[in-house]
């Protein structure tokens, strides 16, 4: 990778296409993060979020554009190498293995790392992070509520120490109180340096934490700003904020 | 027992085991009878032909049988290779079906080329033991360290990353486990033992032809894991002993013997979803066991 220029963004996404088949599920979307931010992507059920992280972590190819990580091409790297560099992928629906315990599903999220003082020294953050899970370090995934499964999902993507987080609909199915929970952990790794891009659809939720925002509407960006402006933009309060 | 039988059902229970490594790793692949077939031919081939190893009609040396195994395990696994490349990127239903595809081409083009004897086969396969109990024997040897190695890597790294594979590919591949090549090896781990199998078989069934890796093998071969279940390596050892086992010794009742192995293989699935054992199962036992054990040891 490139020596790059201090302005460059941490991760950014240009005039990026993206196609299943013959149906065009991306069609040209340019997204910054910059080191240090919490970035939230919103929009409605097949805009393209979860396609735009698959993107990222190398689960899909690109069909045009580029996506470039510290200014340097991701567009040949493998979903191992992202990781590696730094960019964790929790996707949408949990996924936690639920035949393995709480911990071994953390051993795997720290899969490609080699040192096991650190890595023990990470479970025992999550832990601390969410005590819950130390209660149940033992017991299967599966047998875990769905805000513990959320939790775990998470947890399992920190423990590849990102310097990138990118969450995919944490809030779903979530009781409205634990989606609170789950935002203000979010709010307080990202206070702790952890750079954030988290994809919603509930916007309430996720402009409560973020600093920025984007809104995909079929394929392309419709809207982009702070947060705050965000929050009191009519098209977007008419469309998703249910106001 | 007689010992014929008890020789298939070891076989059984190697290419039970050739089945399950895919699945494993959450791949149905239906390519072992396919592996099993070269193999065999290889033993075959080689044997017959080749003066060299040792085959005077009569006996044959052991080591010779080591080579075989040794060149049927580098074919089948060079061709595993090859192929799993391209119909691992198919999954569930869609790769069970070109497996399928692949067993059959195999039989065809084998059924049709002279140096495999076409539809006649290889005859005369000499015999590295004079009984039945020497093929026994080794056979037993080359399954317990079959299963021994399939011990080994449910515990290292590949072992854990095919568990992972299994459970959810995309949450395996977004950690940073390389799912292609993961699957890659439980497929070629698969080809090997099959072809590793075949070599035996060929010279214990003493002839060998394009008919002993077909469709049918694929469907009974697969049943022993389902039966046995798919969660531990002993699960299609049992599957293959037991249904190897199972029409010869349902023979008294005669006509109703198919009936009753369908109703076997039917039941299996319904009373144990997943297959006859499991971890959890096998803790249980062995829990109460050592209870019994416990119980009967006399007190001090």
């Amino acid at each position: 990778m490139s020596v790059s220029p201090p302005a460059a963004p941490l991760l950014e996404f240009r005039d990026l296409v993206v196609r299943y088949g013959s149906i065009t599920a991306l069609q040209g979307i340019n997204i910054a993060v910059h080191t240090g931010e919490l970035v939230a992507l919103l929009g409605s059920n097949g805009a393209g979020k979860s396609t735009t992280l698959r993107a990222a972590s190398r689960l899909l190819p690109l069909a045009q554009g580029s996506i470039r990580w510290h200014g340097g091409d991701l567009g040949r790297v493998s979903t191992e190498r992202t990781v590696k560099l730094g960019l964790s992928h929790c996707p949408e629906g949990r996924r936690v293995l639920g035949r393995q315990s709480v911990k071994d599903n953390l051993e795997l999220g720290a899969w490609l790392r080699k040192d096991r003082a650190g890595i023990k020294a990470d479970i025992d953050r999550c832990y601390g992070l969410f005590p819950r899970l130390a209660e149940r370090r033992n017991q299967l995934a599966g047998s875990l509520s769905g805000g513990e499964q959320q939790m775990l999902a998470i947890a399992r993507s920190l423990m590849a120490r990102p310097t990138l987080l990118m969450l995919d609909e944490p809030s779903l199915g979530l009781a409205p109180k634990l989606v609170a929970e789950v935002m203000t952990t979010l709010r307080q790794l990202n206070q702790d340096g952890l750079t954030i891009l988290l994809v919603e659809q509930n916007a309430n939720a996720a402009l409560a934490i973020a600093h920025r925002a984007y809104v995909l509407e079929a394929g392309r960006i419709s809207l982009e700003g702070s947060a705050q402006d965000l929050r009191s933009n009519d098209k977007l309060r008419a469309s998703y904020l249910g106001a | 027992m007689d010992t014929t039988l008890l020789q298939q059902m070891l076989l059984g229970a190697l290419l039970g085991i050739s089945v399950y490594l895919p699945l494993r790793c959450g791949q149905l692949s239906l390519a072992t009878p396919g592996f099993y077939a070269i193999g065999g031919t290889v033993a075959a081939l080689l044997s017959t032909r080749i003066p060299a190893l040792g085959g005077d009609g009569v006996s044959y040396p052991i080591s010779s049988v080591l080579l075989e195994m040794a060149l049927a395990a580098m074919v089948t696994g060079i061709l595993a290779l090859g192929i799993g490349k391209v119909v691992l990127r198919l999954r569930g239903i869609y790769l069970a079906i070109s497996t399928i595809a692949l067993v059959e081409i195999l039989r065809v083009v084998s059924l049709n080329l002279s140096f495999t004897g076409g539809a006649i086969g290889i005859f005369g396969i000499p015999q590295p033991f004079a009984s039945p109990e020497g093929y026994v024997g080794f056979t037993s040897l080359l399954l317990a360290v079959v299963c021994w190695l399939c011990d080994r890597l449910e515990r290292t790294r590949p072992g854990l990353a095919m568990a992972a594979i299994r459970e959810d590919e995309l949450a395996a591949a977004s950690q940073g486990i390389n799912t292609a090549n993961t699957k890659l090896l439980a497929f070629v781990l698969s080809a090997l033992v099959a072809g590793v199998t075949g070599v035996i078989a060929a010279h214990f069934l003493n002839s060998w032809n394009a008919r002993m890796g077909n469709f049918d093998a694929s469907i009974t071969t697969l049943a022993f894991v389902v039966f046995g279940g798919t969660r531990t390596w002993l699960g299609p050892v049992i599957g293959g002993l037991v249904l190897t086992a199972l029409p010869e010794l349902l023979r008294p009742v005669g006509d109703l013997r198919l009936i009753v192995y369908g109703l076997v293989i039917l039941m299996g699935p319904v009373l144990f979803p997943q297959g006859v054992i499991t971890p959890e199962r096998l803790s249980r036992w062995s829990r109460m066991l050592r209870q019994r054990l416990r119980l009967e040891a006399p007190t001090p």
